[in-house]
């Protein structure tokens, strides 16, 4: 991957649900603590709306969505903007492997749905990595 | 040939299968050969959203009727399904354990919950809903909820 091109993270905008705010504490975490020099959050929000330059950014970068659910809208808005999913990853298939972690709360997640946020991150994390070291590779 | 009642409430299409009987809750109970297989419908699956766990009690379980036969945990709620009849679960549905979004992906069909020997199947039809009727309340339930947004 060339300098300039970083690894997109899109979120689900589930306002009003828990498992939309584990989407996004996810991708802050990914983007704003874990790898900040190598990723850019791009809000779904701005996809929706049409706006050109979040619509460039997912065109001409790997993209990594975070949908909250099986709709998916984060995957769908990314591919009609004309994008490509490089990894798709959804909250409820991480809740299902850790039931523990049962997020609840909206504006305020509980512990459980903090922990989550952090597990998926972490994979997150390595799909970056994964996608930064080919793009490395690969010129 | 599956026969299914539907209406569309706002942007949601939401079908009622004919071959079965249902409560107001929206728990539906087929009868073949003498066992009687329970599911959800269709609007109360898209209503409670994608399903992540799916209980249900397990085989050799005795049930009276409306008792809770499963829990059933989706990204929005968690619901207690009570059973639309009394009898002895004889199996639960094997996909659930995995695949519980199958309950989403079909639930008159491969998403069924489990099987139950009817007890008292007579006195339980009668408290049933035909699909006709069930299919009037769901509308009705679908347009108060469509006027609460």
């Amino acid at each position: 991957m060339s300098k300039e091109k970083k690894v997109i993270i899109i979120p689900c905008s589930g306002v009003g649900k828990s498992f939309g705010t584990v989407s996004r504490m996810a991708a802050y975490q990914v983007t704003e603590d874990d790898r900040p020099a190598t990723t850019q959050l791009v809000p779904l929000a701005l996809l929706v709306l049409g706006d050109e330059e979040a619509r460039e950014t997912v065109e001409n970068n790997p993209v990594v969505v975070i949908d909250g659910c099986q709709l998916a809208c984060a995957k769908k808005m990314v591919l009609e903007s004309g994008g490509t999913v490089s990894k798709e990853m959804a909250v409820l298939d991480f809740y299902r492997q850790n039931r523990e972690l049962k997020p609840q709360g909206i504006s305020q997640l509980n512990e459980g749905g903090k922990k989550l946020a952090s597990v998926i991150a972490a994979a997150v994390d390595l799909v970056v990595d994964e996608l930064t070291e080919e793009g490395g590779k690969n010129g | 040939m599956t026969e299914y009642l539907e209406t569309q409430v706002d942007k949601f299409t939401f079908k009622v299968e004919k071959d079965r009987f249902y409560t107001t809750f929206g728990v539906w109970a087929l009868l073949y050969g003498g066992t009687a297989r329970i599911g959800l419908s269709d609007y109360l699956q898209q209503t409670s959203g994608d399903i992540a766990f799916a209980d249900i009690q397990p085989a050799g379980t005795v049930l009276g009727t409306g008792e809770a036969c499963a829990s059933i945990e989706t990204i929005k709620v968690d619901l207690e399904i009570l059973s639309p009849l009394a009898g002895k679960i004889l199996r639960v549905n094997p996909s659930l354990e995995m695949t519980p979004e199958v309950i989403n992906e079909d639930p008159y069909g491969q998403g069924w919950l489990c099987e139950i020997e009817p007890s008292d199947w007579e006195n339980d039809l009668a408290n049933l809903l035909a699909p006709e009727a069930y299919f009037e309340i769901m509308k009705n339930q679908a347009e108060e909820e469509l006027k609460k947004k």
